[in-house]
């Protein structure tokens, strides 16, 4: 293509066409506009005759299409422009740059920068339930033997005659109170709840269930090990342990089945065996709840994170108020569960954690690989969406925070 | 930097002043090069002259940093040793305190616990943790001596102690196991003499609370274990702190500090569960405080779940100024010797310490 520059009136002509612009055609003809005067065609023009009888958008779209032209003109004129203009001095020293900008040259070498085309981006947060599916059977697993081993470790207790409740400072400041413990186990039944609507409710519900079965599955099996190795006595004498069945299998099947089959609460008579202190498995559900509850919903809900706060509070507290169990156990419980959550959360949302490194030492946890295999395919934050369930157009009533491509490094 | 190659630029341009005006952005057409900004013109065409000169490179400035990466900073090591040496004074004071409540062994028998059931007692065990704990802690200060960045690394060794004792005063305190064993001899209880109580604080300390030193007569002190945490720390800081290659280094510090775990159990001086739970809280700890101190991403992420602990400001002001990781170099602590022995274990080239931060 020739330079705008030479054109004549015919180019002219033919480019209008080529444009799909015929109407200016016969116009700018008859006023034998060629390449230059074409370019120095301004928007005042297309306010008087003749332009203005023929265009109907003020010449905005012949404007805009000589923009192009003019730009396309003044890349190729640099293309020679600027390799020899700029850089070094004209090798010469005689032609200054000529006003077709080709310095001679009449083939253009087209340079052809590819652009890296836009490919639907893959999803940073793929549901993969079946991941979630193994994190549910691991945290079925743990419950079971949770159970098994508290009906073991049941048979070990000693008797509270034999050995008494060890001192404890929070029973020696606190008298005991029998409602404690049914407002600990509503407050734990109602936490649970909140969380399973929420759960519900949100967009990713497969990868925040899988991440939940996964740190309740592994506190429970941490409580497994710390109850079975050594066995505190009964906290009070209060407590009524049922009789220990010695050898009696079938008995012992029975009362694990109805263990689980009741959660363990007492609320629902299911919580009949003692020895089951180090740690407390109701601060763990209790505490759990809250900090997924709060990880997992707006920020501006703050009166629904302080709601869960105080029920969380109130439980822990009514289970030493019951005198339930030892304090060593509630605190242990709160700070294995805090910590457990924070280092798996911290992993998971940091890609380089996701390495081992030398400088990662997070990923020197036994539970490493797993983790790795539950979360490698997350990229970034989770972010808070919700999403009804039953989904027939997804419908996102409540945004939560979005998290955009700046926040979530 | 530029300033140099630019000087030899300008020269140039000024022998040739014709040639000042061959850049087709300049010099009367009307189409002016709309990417270029007038004012820096003169300089970029003189420097690009200079480049076509020598057109082979380009050089880049790296702006050199006047801030040593790892600063020493001995003063807050000394603030860290105080908080270790505050928090043990309070260990022990507490120990005093909690061997009033601990019910006496005939009223109390020891708790069921699974690794007495299997091994009995053996006597001489606990003398075995004993020497082993006062070997290890003796490998790390000759090891510490010798390290390039003493300073930091006793920071840090300071701040964990004193947290995991601090620790270890809460959950002592709270609920008071019954003694372990029949054998364990405790001292009488001393209602409310408060002259004696001191003296006795004063003895632990002065003997470390070891056996050996005959400081150890106290009871109750059960949940969690501090000979164990003792023995875990200086391995963990043996091991992070000196170079991967020497592997049977490691391994003969592993052997004493399993070994003399194992005979913490066989000697029946702790329940099982102390020694777990002291295992598990130093072990989580030491990775958690270094890994929050070795990425420097983590310090400007908001998603770092890991500064939530209590002592996070603590962290903060300890390791502020630390911009690497501590790489394991060794010299003779007195500069004037020659010899400097460097063996850098974690190789950081350029590329690498770049891309840690």
């Amino acid at each position: 293509m020739k330079n705008v520059e030479a054109w004549s009136a015919e180019d002219v002509s033919d480019w209008l066409i080529k444009e799909g612009m015929p109407e200016y055609m016969d116009v700018l003809r008859q006023s034998q506009t060629d390449g230059p005067a074409l370019l120095r065609l301004t928007q005042a023009d297309f306010q008087v005759p003749p332009l203005s009888r023929v265009s109907h958008d003020n010449g905005q779209q012949l404007l805009e299409r000589m923009d192009i032209l003019r730009m396309t003109t003044h890349i190729e004129d640099h293309k020679n422009g600027h390799a020899n203009g700029h850089v070094g001095g004209m090798p010469n020293g005689t032609s200054k740059l000529q006003r077709n900008g080709t310095l001679g040259r009449k083939d253009f070498e087209m340079i052809r920068i590819p652009m890296p085309t836009i490919e639907p981006p893959r999803c940073s947060f793929p549901t993969e339930w079946w991941k979630t599916g193994i994190a549910f059977t691991y945290a079925v697993i743990c419950f079971v033997t949770t159970s098994v081993v508290i009906s073991v470790v049941h048979e070990r207790v000693p008797p509270k005659e034999h050995t008494p409740p060890l001192p404890d400072k929070f029973f020696d400041l606190f008298d005991r109170r029998e409602w404690a413990f049914s407002i600990c186990e509503i407050n734990g039944m109602l936490l649970v709840g909140l969380w399973l609507i929420q759960w519900i409710l949100l967009k990713h519900r497969s990868i925040i269930g899988r991440r939940f079965f996964f740190i309740v599955g592994t506190l429970y099996l941490y409580r497994c090990i710390t109850m079975y190795i050594t066995t505190l006595p009964v906290p009070g004498m209060h407590f009524k342990c049922s009789p220990k069945l010695l050898g009696d299998w079938e008995a012992q099947m029975r009362r694990i089945m109805k263990m689980i089959a009741g959660g363990g609460l007492s609320i629902t008579g299911s919580h009949t065996m003692c020895g089951d202190y180090l740690y407390s498995g109701h601060t763990v559900m209790l505490t759990l709840t809250f900090l997924f509850i709060k990880e997992y919903s707006p920020r501006r809900f703050w009166w629904y994170h302080w709601f869960c706060l105080a029920l969380s509070a109130t439980g822990i507290f009514c289970i030493l108020l019951a005198h339930d169990h030892y304090t060593v156990d509630v605190v242990v419980a709160y700070f294995i569960t805090t910590r457990l959550f924070w280092w798996y959360h911290t992993m998971a949302n940091q890609q380089s954690l996701k390495e081992t490194s030398q400088s990662n030492l997070l990923s020197r946890v036994w539970w490493y690989r797993l983790f790795r295999y539950f979360e490698e395919n997350v990229n970034g934050t989770v972010p808070r969406n919700y999403q009804l369930p039953v989904s027939v157009r997804a419908l996102s009533w409540m945004r939560g925070v979005k998290y955009s491509r700046l926040d979530s490094q | 930097m530029a300033s140099p190659e630019l000087a030899s630029a300008e020269d140039s341009s000024t022998r040739n002043p014709n040639s000042g005006k061959e850049d087709g952005s300049v010099s009367g057409t009307k189409k002016t090069c709309p990417v270029h900004a007038p004012a820096g013109e003169e300089a970029k065409r003189s420097f690009r002259k200079g480049i076509a000169r020598h057109n082979d490179y380009v050089k880049i400035s790296v702006p050199e940093s006047k801030v040593s990466r790892l600063p020493t900073e001995w003063w807050k090591t000394a603030i860290a040793f105080f908080y270790a040496a505050f928090n043990l004074v309070l260990t022990t004071v507490v120990i005093t305190v909690v061997h009033e409540r601990v019910p006496p062994k005939e009223s109390s028998p020891p708790l069921p616990d699974k690794f007495f059931d299997y091994i009995d007692r053996v006597k001489w065990a606990f003398t075995v943790t004993e020497v082993n704990g006062m070997v290890l802690v003796a490998i790390w200060l000759v090891q510490l001596f010798f390290f390039k960045y003493k300073s930091i690394a006793c920071r840090r060794f300071f701040f964990l102690i004193g947290t995991l004792y601090l620790y270890r005063c809460v959950t002592m305190y709270v609920t008071t196991l019954p003694v372990p064993g029949m054998h364990m001899n405790c001292a009488p209880k001393l209602q409310g003499d408060t002259q004696a109580k001191i003296q006795r604080i004063l003895q632990l300390i002065s003997g470390a609370g070891l056996s050996i030193n005959n400081s150890h007569l106290l009871c109750g002190d059960f949940l969690y274990s501090g000979h164990t945490v003792m023995l875990t720390l200086t391995y963990l800081f043996i091991k992070e702190y000196s170079p991967k290659s020497f592997w049977w280094y490691h391994l003969v510090c592993w052997l004493l500090s399993a070994v003399g775990v194992l005979c913490i159990l066989v000697a029946h001086e702790h329940y099982t569960v102390d020694v777990v739970v002291a295992y598990f809280i130093t072990s989580r700890l030491f990775w958690w405080y270094h890994t929050m101190a070795n990425l420097q991403i983590l310090k400007c992420s908001p998603n770092n779940y890991l500064t939530n602990t209590w002592w996070n400001p603590l962290f903060n002001f300890f390791e502020r100024n630390v911009q690497t990781s501590v790489p394991c170099s060794y010299s003779w602590p007195i500069t004037w010797a020659s010899a400097c022995l460097k063996n850098p274990c974690k190789k950081y080239s350029m590329v690498q310490s770049s891309r840690e931060e």
